[in-house]
């Protein structure tokens, strides 16, 4: 089947999915209907909770009095000048102060009109003998743990003290000459404006609540749903890839999901922007399309990645029953995290940027209060793609899994047992599930590493320092597809394309090595050119610094270390595992690239930094290596190639002060002198004629 | 045609060991209806299965014109034909769109489909449902319309397991109709049932499965021959016996 007709027909089979659970009422349900209800009645809720824990924002408040004279004496003394609040008070909550709206309440006592929630505060007053003359005695009676009550009789009790001081202090300047205030007040402000943090976390935090809700009845219809109609025997009899038909479910799904997020974020940001919440959450009242469009974004990103999450456990479930007692421990589990988002002064920095959900969640946050950390936000995207894409392979491998043992006894932890039969090279759910892993481990490891490094460094000498880098790659990108490789009972032979190259590819290997550097510069420089990257003054400056530190370690630990292992273990992960597992699905051709710009994107995530400037050599790079493991078949030559490379790159590094190459030091921003470029372009053309004649009749293998 | 090869399968129940098929064969030439016969347990849908390749077998295998079931999963399963009594049809589908649906499954082209479907739903006497929502019909025009669904890609392997389970008499002759319709399409046609006087009438040929083990085979005659018995049910009974005994 060609290309076109295969697209037609999965978009055939999605098309089913989709009209399948739009048509079903549950589906509209809580597509439209939820939304449409909860919102207003949500803005109602919040209304009362947002503006009486934000006192000083100037608000009506009603009072209710039982008579016209003792709402006289109480206007009276809220109009004395005395009252108002002194300027650093005023100061203090952004000049507005609270207005207070006098009722009569006709009828009935004004206490029992505050019980029947008609005023926020009721005052009664009694004139009282004090001295020689009679004053006003105010009895101000607030709803017992109603916020807004109790603000308002807050604020009603300081005007009348104000009043009462202001009197005070007149009369005694008045009295004395001398009369001087204990004290005067000035108020000021730093920082940068904050706006509501509590508004802009509960708003993307419903948001992907509700976006959960939209796509939890479709994954379990369309999976679970599937065994419990009796449809998944024919479905399975059938000759379609498995992961066409689930891909088709997972589409339709996360289609079903977004409809609901647009549909929630559009009714929530209407009924914020009706009811004048707007104003708390982003400083103005004109509706912010941009952000919204912004969130929107994200909110495709997760539905992409819980879409996946939940088809991969509704894919287990024999029924709809089994489904939601598998889908409410994750949903709560998914709910404890986000609700750390709530939290004040919660970063999208360190293992957090990497937590699935919440990172979302923390930078749909920063997006509304307009502060977002590029690193932070690049490492959430990432790492959410990165965990939609395994779960979608865990969901591809268990869908139709036992579609017609009802009883059988397969258990979720099937899922990490070993298969009885080995094979050749790993599938590529194993690459899925394995960049999976290695994005927030690698992710977490380096940026670990790094806050130790910064921690510890006096007390380390460079040479420790260099040990514990080679130890993290070989913990990441060495241990952990070797644990996939022998979970999966892959032949390690296969899997790491460990295969004897024919001698004179290495030897073109080692040339390619050799001249790489000038196209690996020149797309450096190429990228700068472009705004890709390119290095700051201050980052050069560092870079020759952190040159000149690494001095003290021996050679051949920097040559170990730096070109050596990374040669190694990179290569085995990107050209061995993951090369070998994607060429059971992919054309060489895509792998190649595939793979080149994995690497790429691996080596821009580097610590706590964007490493934006390595992206176009690195995956220059990724590309040559490609073509080398796709012509030689080998992981090896690919290996003797990085090695040179690296080797070449860190011994100019160390001795560049007494070699001097084109002129300058270090002068990244320089292209080559034509000279240079013609010369190491000749002898990586030559390495790569040799890679190509040494393996002419075998490149079909 | 489909041919069987000491196909073996193992289920571990409860940690014992069960053996559900145990060294089966048997061929079913073109034009002709096979019937797998068996009580309960016998083993005769995990026979299907495994044909199918919904199941691995633990020994032997399966072939289809020549293919083996584990060496090219979808090209058997593209030969095959498959309809059971306890399938389903999707409740918010139009017939119609569900018959189109199966025939994406099976890569028809789309038009050729479309003729198909109403081809057969007209040999079905089920055109009039056509744009009906699959949830709404009855026990028996669902059972129609599971039928056209196992035509729809033309398979020259047909597998119905338990097919007039659950149908009132109308449904059984439907069923009667549909077979004859099958061998005059020379297609190979597997029927697995326990229903044994339904099957004396409908097979050409029969397997008399037991514990897994294929304890007799042939046609009408050849198993009156081998059994000196008149019916099925009485060959059955004795079957029965030898083991209590």
């Amino acid at each position: 089947m060609n290309g076109h007709a295969l697209q037609s027909r999965i978009f055939r089979l999605f098309q089913k999915e989709l009209r399948e659970t739009i048509r079903d009422r549950r589906t509209v349900m809580t597509l439209l209907i939820m939304p449409l209800l909860l919102y207003p009645l949500l803005s109602m809720a919040l209304n009362r909770f947002l503006l009486t824990s934000n006192v000083g924002v100037s608000q009506v408040f009603y009072v209710g009095v039982g008579s016209e004279e003792e709402g006289n004496m109480l206007s009276n003394a809220l109009d004395n000048v005395g009252s108002i609040p002194p300027k650093s008070i005023l100061d203090a909550s952004s000049g507005e102060f609270a207005q207070f709206d006098l009722r009569l309440t006709e009828e009935i006592d004004p206490v029992d009109a505050l019980r029947e929630n008609k005023i926020d505060v009721a005052v009664s007053v009694d004139l009282i003998p004090y001295g020689q003359s009679q004053v006003p005695e105010f009895t101000i009676t607030a709803y017992r743990g109603d916020g807004a009550s109790e603000a308002a009789r807050r604020i009603l009790v300081e005007r009348l003290q104000w009043l009462r001081s202001a009197t005070a202090q007149q009369v005694a300047q008045q009295a004395s000459e001398s009369y001087v205030p204990p004290a005067e007040v000035v108020v000021k402000d730093c920082g940068d404006v904050q706006s509501m943090p509590l508004l802009a976390t509960i708003v993307p935090l419903v948001l992907v609540l509700m976006t959960i809700t939209g796509a939890v009845y479709p994954a379990i219809d369309l999976t679970a749903g599937e065994r419990e109609r009796g449809t998944m025997e024919a479905l399975m009899a059938s000759p379609v890839p498995r992961f066409y038909v689930l891909f088709a479910k997972y589409v339709a799904v996360v289609i079903v999901a977004l409809l609901t997020a647009m549909v929630n974020l559009f009714a929530m940001f209407t009924t914020l922007w009706a009811s004048g919440l707007l104003r708390l959450l982003t400083g103005e009242d004109v509706f912010p399309w941009l952000a919204v469009l912004q969130i929107l974004g994200l909110l495709v990103l997760f539905s992409g990645f819980f879409s996946a999450v939940l088809l991969s456990l509704t894919s287990f479930a024999k029924s709809f029953k089994e489904a939601q007692s598998y889908l409410i421990p994750v949903m709560l589990l998914a709910l404890a995290p986000a609700m750390l988002s709530l939290m004040p002064g919660v970063k999208l920095s360190g293992p957090l940027a990497i937590a699935p959900l919440i990172s979302i969640v923390i930078l749909a946050r920063d997006i509304l209060a307009g502060t977002f950390d590029p690193v932070g936000a690049l490492a959430a995207v990432l790492s959410t793609c990165a965990y939609a894409v395994a779960a979608l392979a865990i969901a591809s491998r268990l869908f139709g899994n036992d579609a017609v043992m009802r009883t059988s006894d397969q258990s979720i932890g099937s899922l990490l047992q070993r298969p009885k039969k080995s094979t050749l090279v790993p599938s590529a759910q194993s690459s899925a599930l394995l960049l999976a892993l290695l994005v927030p481990i690698y992710f977490v490891a380096s940026n670990g590493l790094m806050r130790f490094l910064a921690a510890a460094q006096d007390q380390m000498t460079m040479s420790t320092q260099f040990w514990l880098n080679g130890l993290t790659l070989v913990l990441t990108f060495g241990l952990v597809p070797l644990i996939a490789a022998y979970l999966g009972r892959n032949e390690y032979r296969t899997t790491y394309r460990w295969k004897r190259p024919a001698v004179a590819s290495v030897f073109g290997a080692v040339l390619i090595g050799l001249g790489a550097w000038a196209l690996a510069h020149e797309a450096f420089v190429f990228a700068e050119a472009m705004g890709i990257g390119g290095l700051s003054e201050s980052r050069v400056t560092q870079t020759l610094q952190t040159l000149e530190a690494w001095k003290q370690v021996p050679t051949w630990l920097l040559l170990l270390t730096f070109a050596l292992a990374p040669a190694v273990i990179e290569e085995l992960c990107f050209r061995g595992f993951l090369f070998s597992s994607l060429s059971t699905v992919l054309t060489p051709g895509r792998v190649i690239v595939v793979t080149a710009v994995l690497f790429g994107v691996f080596h821009v995530l580097t610590g706590n930094a964007l490493l934006i400037e390595r992206f176009v050599p690195t995956t220059l790079l990724g590309l040559i290596l490609g073509w080398i493991a796709y012509r030689t078949g080998s992981v090896i030559p690919g290996m003797v190639m990085h090695f040179v490379h690296n080797a070449l790159l860190n011994l100019v590094g160390r001795y560049h002060d007494s070699i001097s190459f084109f002129g300058s030091e270090l002068d990244d921003q320089a292209h080559l002198p034509a000279a240079w470029l013609a010369g190491t372009m000749g002898i990586a053309l030559v390495g790569v004629a040799m890679v190509w004649f040494s393996t002419r009749d075998r490149s079909h293998v | 045609m489909l041919s069987v090869h000491s196909l073996v399968k193992t289920f571990s129940v409860d940690g014992s060991e069960l053996r559900a098929v145990d060294d089966l064969s048997f061929d079913v030439p073109c034009k002709e209806v096979y019937g797998l016969l068996g009580p309960n347990g016998a083993g005769k849908t995990t026979t299907l299965r495994m044909i199918l390749g919904l199941l691995d077998a633990d020994a032997g295998y399966a072939e289809v014109d020549g293919i083996q079931t584990a060496e090219d999963p979808i090209a058997v399963k593209s030969r095959l034909g498959f309809v059971s009594a306890s399938d389903g049809v999707y409740p918010w589908l139009s017939v119609r769109e569900m018959l189109l649906y199966f025939a994406d499954l099976y890569a028809v082209d789309p038009h050729v489909a479309a003729e198909r479907a109403e081809h057969l739903s007209k040999m079905m006497g089920i055109e009039k449902l056509l744009e009906r929502r699959a949830g709404s019909l009855s026990t028996g025009q669902r059972q129609r319309v599971t039928l056209v669904r196992g035509l729809i890609h033309d398979p020259p392997v047909m597998l119905l397991d338990e097919p007039t389970r659950g149908l009132d008499v109308v449904g059984v002759q439907t069923i009667f109709e549909y077979i004859e319709h099958l061998r005059d399409a020379g297609k190979s046609v597997v029927v697995c049932t326990h229903r044994l006087d339904e099957a004396e009438r409908l097979c050409d040929r029969f397997g008399l499965l037991h514990h897994g083990r294929l304890q007799n085979e042939g046609s009408m005659d050849e198993l009156r021959e081998q059994t000196h018995r008149e019916h099925l049910v009485d060959m059955f009974v004795d079957l029965m016996k030898t083991e209590a005994a």
